[in-house]
């Protein structure tokens, strides 16, 4: 292997990328699109009720069940009109409203149950509408000065990093999977090329010059890597992606580059014509778009999640991302990414060298 | 136009077309959307609470919790896992029960009940599932509840779920693929494979080859737009009104497909120009997943009026005469689109004879 004759054999790829129009629309979408979509998206986690009350004489119960949770705020109203205009009122921000009967205590106390009445607007949630019916009669057994036989509410043990206040927002958990969305697209660009080299075999051509296979192959394992390494790269950039852990994203990105270099040089060697190449991409991409996507919800993804080639690219990306993990911390990770790129890059090598060698 | 000739084209069409990727997409695509849809965005959007309970006494707190609806419970035999998964955030919060809970809540004793949480936990969920489990645990301590709560909804019942607002992204993509890319790919193809050429040296004409190919289009549209309306179970009460506006939407998408397919050189092409042209045709759908965005924009876009309609009679209990002026409409954009797939079918058949 000639680096001379690779880098030529990479001038030209690169000039033919440049040359097709598909290839310029695909990254000139991406470059708009995925950064358009990225700041768009919230940047905060609202993760408070607020619910509006109306109450005479219950100031110290209803303070009592509110104070120290950053997850119930209370808004005192003074009558059942001004929280219904808050609750239809965008401004207000209130998901529901508790009105407390005057004369609540003294109903209780003699046995009769009193009406408490739960506004609530269309959009809110079953469990919320559950929690809130209980927390009127929270209420009112405070009032009765009967305290709750446990203090689940006001003592519970919060396990790892508290984030209440600082939880990740729907944009950081997308930070990361739009640049593996971008690498992914990648594979179906390399693919087309090396589809096309095949179909019009200008790979024959290329042989006939003193280009060896091996340097051939090489040159695509170039192309691709660095193609799909620059795209992610600038699409992280364009969305602050570098701002925390930038050597690790560097050798992750690199690393997922040549990962969907290597898938991209076997669906390449399947590809009869265009449509085929689309498809085989397609199916191809969509195992490999699972990690992304478990990466979305909460908890440990499965364990077959775990072992899909792209899983240790998204996971190194949202940990380091979201929660500024460092080299020791992603390193399980990064090992079974670097394993599974260099199974890729072996498997395009040895295929796509075997679909050459056949023409 | 010989109708006869028309129908050898679209019996060809079904019988080689089960070859092509495309055939696959349009059989497969709309179900495996409905199924991520359904099982994965929904929860996205909408994450229901997670609790782990750990009962080592079959507690009545758990049989209440576990009738909430939008609380997920799950039961876990070691409590030292359940504390692994709450703070793995593989659940929002963790309750241990043990053996005896109810017994010492109705004794009147203060129970030694702790509620994990996880760190990742949103603070209001946190709340949702405290103020809940103490409920159970007040009821478990014969505790009688002194209020009547009375709920009542205010505003507009118009709140959809988002499982139900991406409805029209899943039949936008049953009638999208199956009738404009299918006619669209299949012009292309035949011209890449030059069998176009060998089908009309025989007595088939162009517009019959259009007609084959458009019906073809249609029928899966309509086809693929039942089934798809079928698994999110949204037919309602409208049957027939919607198949009839998933017939005009095909009829329109694969007249565009005709025209798309009839001037794109090659496949590259022609996917481009469908990538391209998307926002197009994905535009109203953006409408109906964000309420909030004037709605009157949406109503530029042509396949607002087959999808906006579906929408409507499925979700929101509209019926057919509700939309005779969307029909009106669509069936003005097919027709106005009938020209337009006849010069370039001309122009087509002009420049397959030039290069013969």
């Amino acid at each position: 292997m000639r680096p001379a004759v690779v880098s030529t054999i990479v001038g030209k790829d690169l000039r033919e990328f440049r040359a097709d129009r598909f290839f310029l629309l695909i990254t000139g979408l991406s470059l708009v699109f995925y950064p358009l979509i990225f700041w768009l998206l919230p940047s905060t986690v609202d993760e408070t009720l607020r619910v509006g009350v109306v109450q005479r004489g219950l100031d110290r119960v209803v303070a009592a069940v509110s104070d120290g949770s950053d997850g119930l705020a209370v808004v005192e109203l003074s009558d059942q009109a001004t929280l219904e205009e808050a609750l239809l009122s965008a401004d207000a921000d209130l998901v529901a409203g508790l009105v407390f009967p005057d004369d609540l205590v003294a109903d209780a106390a003699a046995g009769a149950p009193a009406q408490v009445s739960l506004l609530i607007t269309a959009d809110v949630a079953p469990e919320v509408e559950t929690a809130l019916a209980a927390l009127a009669n929270e209420v009112a057994l405070l009032a009765l000065g009967e305290p709750p036989p446990t203090n689940l509410l006001s003592e519970p043990v919060v396990l790892g990093e508290d984030q209440v206040g600082d939880q990740v927002s729907l944009r950081e958990q997308l930070r990361p999977l739009l640049a593996f969305f971008v690498l992914m697209t990648e594979t179906f660009a390399l693919a087309t090329l090396v589809a096309a080299e095949v179909q019009t075999r200008t790979v024959t051509a290329v042989l006939v010059t003193p280009a060896t296979r091996a340097d051939f192959l090489a040159a695509k394992g170039v192309v691709g890597t660095a193609v799909a390494f620059t795209e992610a790269a600038v699409i992280m950039a364009l969305i602050g992606g570098f701002a925390t852990g930038a050597p690790i994203l560097v050798v992750t990105l690199l690393l997922g580059a040549a990962l969907v270099t290597g898938i991209g040089m076997v669906a390449g060697s399947f590809g009869r014509d265009f449509m085929t190449v689309l498809f085989t991409s397609i199916l191809v991409m969509i195992p490999l778009m699972i990690p992304a996507f478990s990466a979305l919800f909460p908890g440990t993804a499965a364990a077959w999640v775990q072992v899909l080639p792209t899983y240790g690219f998204v996971q190194t990306l949202v940990e380091v991302t979201t929660a500024g993990a460092g080299w020791a911390d992603v390193s399980a990770e990064l090992m079974l990414l670097a394993g599974w790129t260099l199974a890729a890059f072996i498997g395009g090598w040895v295929i796509l060298g075997r679909r050459v060698a056949t023409l | 136009m010989n109708v006869r000739q028309a129908g050898h084209v679209l019996a060809k069409d079904l019988r080689l077309g089960p070859r092509s990727p495309v055939f696959l997409w349009v059989l497969a695509l709309p179900l495996v959307f409905t199924f991520l849809i359904s099982a994965v965005f929904g929860d996205l959007f909408a994450p229901p609470a997670r609790l782990a309970v750990v009962d080592e006494g079959a507690s009545s707190i758990t049989t209440a919790l576990q009738g909430v609806e939008g609380i997920e419970v799950t039961l876990l035999d070691d409590p030292a896992a359940m504390a692994a998964a709450v703070e793995a955030h593989d659940y929002d919060a963790g309750l241990y029960l043990p053996a005896g809970t109810d017994e010492a809540l109705a004794s009147g004793r203060q129970g030694e009940l702790e509620l994990l949480v996880s760190g990742q936990s949103l603070a209001s969920t946190r709340v949702v599932i405290g103020v809940t489990t103490l409920e159970g645990v007040r009821a478990a301590a014969n505790a009688r509840p002194p209020v009547e709560v009375q709920v009542t909804t205010l505003g507009e019942q118009n709140w959809t779920p988002v499982e139900d607002r991406l409805l029209p992204f899943i039949v936008m993509y049953a009638v999208v693929i199956a009738g404009l890319f299918l006619p669209a790919s299949s012009m292309v193809e035949e011209r890449e494979r030059r069998t176009l050429d060998a089908v009309l040296i025989t007595p088939v004409k162009m517009s019959e080859v259009l007609v084959g190919k458009a019906a073809l289009g249609v029928v899966l549209a309509v086809l693929m737009g039942w089934v798809t309306l079928a698994l999110n179970d949204a037919f309602g009460s409208q049957p027939l009104a919607m198949t009839l506006f998933l017939l005009l939407g095909g009829v329109m998408m694969a007249e565009v497909g005709l025209v798309v397919g009839s001037w794109a050189k090659d496949s590259n092409t022609l996917f481009t120009t469908v990538k391209g042209g998307a926002l197009l045709v994905v535009a109203p759908v953006l409408f109906t997943l964000f309420p909030s965005l004037p709605q009157w924009v949406a109503q530029l876009f042509p396949t607002y009026y087959f999808l906006q309609p579906i929408y409507d009679m499925a979700v929101t209990g509209t019926v057919f005469t509700d939309h005779v002026r969307d029909l009106a409409v669509c069936i003005a954009i097919c027709l106005a689109l009938v020209p337009a797939v006849s010069a370039m079918g001309r122009r087509l058949e002009q420049r397959l004879a030039a290069t013969v």
